[in-house]
């Protein structure tokens, strides 16, 4: 009997759609190929279009329901954990890896839907001031966020390179380059978690052709980058990121309170207090 | 018209001894710097030149940033209970020679002695003392062990809050551990050092503050300078933007204060007349020279005939003159060159079909000023609405709704602060969730504190000075 293949498509608010510019390009696993899409920079600009309105929609949404959709991620992957597992060993990945590996990733899952409803106790506080006022800083999330997923075939980086912006109210960009496949099936868990539309949205590329684009585009607020890419295209991305102040991190922190403090801007509000 | 005559009460100088010419104050003493170029500093108000500092050139930068480094390894070793001590010993020696620095900051800067003397300074020392108790509690702050400094900072700061934010500046570096290479601006060096003879007082270890003057070129020196571990900088978002594209591909750290153009909101349902005074403290304070001023005024169109009356009347009663009396509102602005941006952009506002009000004051012969100036009839798309003046003028708008005047405020590539007033506190709460500024003032306005984190959403820069958030700009996570 002929094996029937999945079609592997980008995730872009909450649909799943091949690149407009109709090209793909081939992912070459140790144990198998596959077709994914080379997204175009105009899918960059359609991806961040629903971004800005999956933002709207997800950081509207309470933290206590955040906490539970995060939770329901991790159901998801727990039920379909035997099809990540294939996923890993068809990259390269032992069963033993693979598995350990998928466990890991829900453990984080688990460990960021508990934060969802916390990290604002944590990095927000009254202010001491000196004089009649009430004083708070709280913090916002800073927007629409582009991440660039390391090469790893592991569901686990995956996961640590969208969950800390996810988690305090940022959507996302995901961008994935050889680990893509991985990043392509996760998005079917994603549908089935209640996440709005738009706020994360799943690609597969070439960063190389799309960096440019991603850099200087103004309404992507910040661009994480997980994987170690060569010092000249940093150097170009930061150089574009500058003409909108816009915010760059290489190789984000994944460790606790660390890892969520770039996705944040900190408000401040000051009231007087009287009779 | 009231009679608002009233008898000069003059701040002597007598208290303020400035040196013909300075130097950098570079390894814990002033040195001859290498450079040759001086250039004079002026008071603006009168145009008389109060001293000479020198351009320090790449060699200079050099010194001051190996000094730093050397600074480092004793400033490493210090303990920070020790860094803490060092720290409160500032904080006193401020609050002694307060008064002498309030003087010479209005002679070098043009603010009004009252501001200098009851804002700046008693801010100044508060900061010292803020930051002093954090040397020894950084463990505590995020709860993290993995946070270091990041070594040698080179700090950038502007003109005009100068001795101000050489605190926001110094006293959370310090405390963190890191050593600084501060430059002040050309126009208000003075303070920064006579601030240096202060860390000589106290007996910082040397090489732990260095200051250099200089412009531009000093500035880019420092921030291109290979050694430098990390930058802050506040100015404008031009120097900004330029500073981060520099500073790509290079692992060094980065905190950006920079420009803005704050709405300040009034509801109908504000208390209109403490409104009034909200808006004119957060326009004219300090010349408007001030990166958060409320320097776009929403105002509901209920109440826009109303608040425009009072708030005309009410400007009409400030002083503009000598920044040496004490009864002077405002002072001058600060160079020849802001001057000239000011009145370009006012011009402008006039020929795009603005409607101007200036109030009615004379202004002196010499030095530079600038009279109290509001724009009605104002578009959103005016360049008098969009652009940062950093002057005393303030340019009105109008909304119908509170989701219009959300839309409008954060219609801007800036998000530094804003203003609300209303006397509901729900319609507070809800306008401060959706106002995206770093810095929002309900019902007051202007107001600042190190314990309160200050610094900007979007454009306006990236960062917090001041507060526990104030803290990570100076460290970094080390695995």
């Amino acid at each position: 009997m002929i094996e029937i293949k999945k079609t592997y498509k980008n995730y872009v608010g909450g649909k799943y759609i091949r690149s407009e510019s109709g090209k793909t390009f081939t992912l070459n696993l140790k144990n198998d190929s596959f077709e994914v899409p080379l997204t175009s920079k105009k899918d960059i600009r359609d991806a961040v279009t629903s971004s800005k309105a999956g933002f709207a929609k997800w950081s509207e949404i309470s933290p206590y329901t955040k906490t539970q959709i995060l939770y329901r991620l991790s159901e998801m992957i727990e039920g379909h954990k035997d099809s990540y597992i294939d996923l890993l060993v068809l990259g390269g990945s032992t069963k033993n890896q693979a598995k350990k590996d998928v466990e890991t990733a829900i453990e984080n899952i688990v460990w960021y839907a508990g934060l969802a409803d916390k990290w604002e106790q944590v990095s927000g506080n009254l202010n001491p001031v000196n004089g009649e006022y009430f004083n708070i800083s709280h913090q916002n999330p800073i927007g629409v966020v582009f991440s660039l997923n390391s090469d790893s075939n592991s569901l686990t980086s995956l996961l640590n390179s969208i969950i800390q912006p996810l988690t305090v109210g940022c959507s996302v960009i995901s961008f994935s380059e050889e680990s893509s496949i991985i990043a392509l099936k996760f998005a079917e868990d994603i549908n089935n978690s209640d996440f709005p539309p738009g706020s994360l949205n799943i690609l597969s590329g070439q960063f190389e052709k799309i960096f440019e684009d991603v850099s200087k585009h103004v309404e992507i607020n910040l661009v994480s980058i997980c994987k170690i890419i060569p010092n000249e295209i940093l150097k170009k991305i930061q150089e574009n990121a500058s003409s909108s102040v816009k915010r760059i991190i290489n190789m984000p922190s994944e460790d606790g309170i660390s890892s969520i403090l770039p996705f944040l801007e900190t408000k401040t509000v000051w009231h007087p207090k009287g009779t | 018209m009231v009679n608002w005559e009233y008898s000069e009460s003059v701040e002597s100088q007598d208290i303020v001894k400035i040196k013909d010419k300075y130097q950098n104050f570079i390894d814990g003493n002033f040195q001859q710097p290498n450079s040759k170029k001086y250039i004079n500093t002026i008071s603006p108000s009168t145009e008389e030149v109060l001293s000479k500092i020198v351009i320090s050139n790449e060699k200079d930068v050099n010194n001051a940033i190996k000094s730093a480094q050397m600074g480092f390894e004793k400033w490493s070793k210090t303990s920070p209970h020790e860094r803490s001590k060092y720290l409160f010993k500032l904080a006193r020696l401020i609050q002694e020679r307060s008064r002498e620095f309030a003087v010479l900051e209005s002679m070098d800067g043009g603010k009004p002695i009252k501001e200098s003397r009851d804002f700046d300074l008693p801010q100044v020392a508060a900061n010292f003392f803020y930051f002093a108790g954090w040397a020894d509690k950084i463990d505590l702050s995020w709860g993290a062990k993995s946070l270091k400094p990041h070594g040698v900072v080179g700090q950038i700061i502007p003109w005009n809050f100068p001795l101000l934010m050489l605190s926001w500046k110094i006293a959370p570096a310090l405390a963190t551990g890191n050593t600084v290479v501060l430059k002040p601006a050309e126009t208000t060096s003075l303070t920064a050092l006579l601030f240096a003879e202060l860390c000589e007082q106290a007996g910082i270890p040397d090489g732990v503050v260095n200051i250099i003057t200089g412009d531009g070129t000093t500035g880019s020196l420092l921030v291109n300078h290979k050694d430098v571990n990390k930058i802050a900088f506040t100015g404008s978002t031009q120097v900004g933007k330029s500073i981060q594209k520099s500073l790509a591909g290079r692992d060094v750290g980065l905190t950006l204060e920079l420009g803005g153009k704050a709405a300040n909101i009034i509801y109908e349902d504000a208390a209109i007349d403490q409104a009034v005074e909200g808006v004119v403290n957060g326009i004219f304070f300090n010349q408007g020279h001030v990166c958060c001023a409320g320097s776009r005024l929403l105002l509901q169109e209920s109440i826009h005939d109303e608040f425009v009356a009072k708030l005309e009347k009410r400007m009409q009663t400030l002083r503009v003159g000598n920044p040496l009396d004490k009864n002077t509102d405002i002072g001058a602005i600060n160079s020849k060159e802001q001057l000239d941006k000011i009145e370009g952009l006012v011009n402008e506002g006039v020929s795009d079909g603005g409607k101007i009000f200036q109030t009615e004051c004379e202004l002196p012969g010499n030095g530079f000023w600038f009279k109290p100036t509001l724009f009605t009839d104002v578009q959103p798309s005016y360049s008098i609405a969009r652009e940062e003046i950093f002057g005393p003028v303030l340019t009105t708008l109008t909304f119908r709704t509170p989701q219009e005047a959300i839309e409008i405020a954060n219609n801007t590539e800036y998000g530094l602060s804003a203003g609300v007033w209303t006397e509901k506190g729900s319609k507070i709460l809800w306008t401060a969730d959706r106002l995206q500024a770093g810095v929002v003032w309900a019902n007051t306005f202007n107001k600042f504190d190190p314990a309160s984190p200050f610094g900007g959403y979007k454009e306006s820069g990236f960062g917090r000075e001041g507060g526990r958030q104030g803290l990570l700009s100076y460290l970094k996570a080390e695995s």
